[in-house]
């Protein structure tokens, strides 16, 4: 008595159905491409986690270091650092193209987050000229660390627990938007 | 002989059926439908720039919330879709900024206050407004409408900006 083998046709074809596919398909393309944004337009603030939120709110109360840029179109980025009346000075001068020299920024503004992680306000002070474009890079540069690896600490006033952010100088303010 | 002279017709057999092969259409399909879900924002607020602007590029992650709209362009300074003043070169007229002041830039406060009034929002209330400028726009022009902002009692300013790099 021979095991049963179910029988397989080995040429056999079958053709899929898709037109229910196709139609559910039809209906949806329209749809998606009526509702859909194909530039995303972002916004800049300072909506921030709690704990940094709170950090940017206590560095009103105490008197910390001010670290204020300045962006020139000729001359490059000047970081001023000022902390108990003590004046610290940085140039970041522009690259051999005329363009800003945003990762030696980066770096500087890294260093001077290590030095000073209570602080998470940036001034700018842009000369008239700047172009609007090469501030949101500047303000891009200072927000946060590009390197993962690298955090700040940040005590937590509701938990008394210290936790690390990446994020360095969100809170931005233009310091010479009320000059003449 | 006699040749019987008979109208063309085309050869078709009666009860003959056809299937349309749908697959690479099906394939085409697929492919618009990822991408559009990709590209599909689900922000609760949709800015739409206007014609010909360009806003800075930036890697800021965070989606737009209401608020008073005001677009500047390099040809016009609107608030909603309401055009409240011309720029020329990138800069505005001496007409609509004050002698005193050259900041100040006169119809801009104006509206600004008829909008605060009329429109009693939370957002408006807060003194949120949004800016979508140009990105070849320089400092000078974008601190003239956020000087005369603040002025007006709009002192929490956005800046729009493009999601990318």
């Amino acid at each position: 008595m021979g095991r049963y083998k179910p029988k397989i046709h080995s040429n056999y074809e079958f053709e899929l159905d898709l037109a229910p596919l196709l139609a559910v398909m039809v209906k949806l393309v329209p749809v998606l491409l009526i509702s859909s944004a194909f530039v995303q337009v972002m916004m800049i603030e300072t909506d921030l986690p709690q704990a940094v939120k709170e950090a940017i709110a206590r560095q009103d109360d105490k008197k910390m270091a001010s670290i204020q840029l300045d962006i020139s179109q000729k001359n490059g980025i000047r970081i001023i650092v000022e902390e108990q009346g003590k004046q610290q000075v940085e140039s970041v001068p522009n690259k051999s193209e005329g363009q800003y020299d945003l990762e030696t920024l980066h770096a500087q503004l890294t260093k001077i987050k290590i030095a000073h992680p209570e602080v998470f306000r940036i001034e700018l002070a842009p000369e008239p000229n700047v172009a609007y474009k090469d501030i949101v890079k500047i303000m891009d540069e200072a927000r946060r660390a590009r390197d993962r690896n690298i955090t700040f600490p940040v005590q937590d006033s509701k938990t008394g627990k210290q936790i690390e952010t990446n994020y360095m100088f969100p809170d931005v303010a233009f310091v010479n938007m009320m000059e003449g | 002989m006699g040749y019987k002279r008979r109208r063309f017709q085309l050869r078709s057999n009666g009860n003959s059926t056809f299937t349309l092969n749908i697959t690479s259409m099906t394939d085409m399909f697929t492919i618009m439908l990822v991408f559009l879900l990709q590209t599909y924002s689900t922000s609760e607020v949709q800015i739409t720039p206007e014609a010909g602007m360009s806003l800075p590029l930036s890697s800021i992650e965070t989606s737009p919330t209401k608020a008073l709209k005001v677009s500047l362009t390099k040809d016009q300074l609107k608030i909603e879709d309401k055009v409240i003043a011309k720029l020329s070169g990138g800069e505005f007229s001496s007409q609509d900024v004050d002698n005193r002041d050259s900041n100040f830039i006169k119809p801009l406060f104006a509206e600004l206050e008829k909008a605060a009034k009329e429109n009693p929002s939370e957002q408006v209330k807060d003194g949120n407004v949004m800016m979508l400028a140009d990105s070849s726009l320089s400092y000078q022009t974008i601190r003239k409408v956020m000087y005369t902002a603040s002025m007006a009692g709009f002192p929490k300013l956005k800046m729009a900006t493009v999601a990318g790099e």
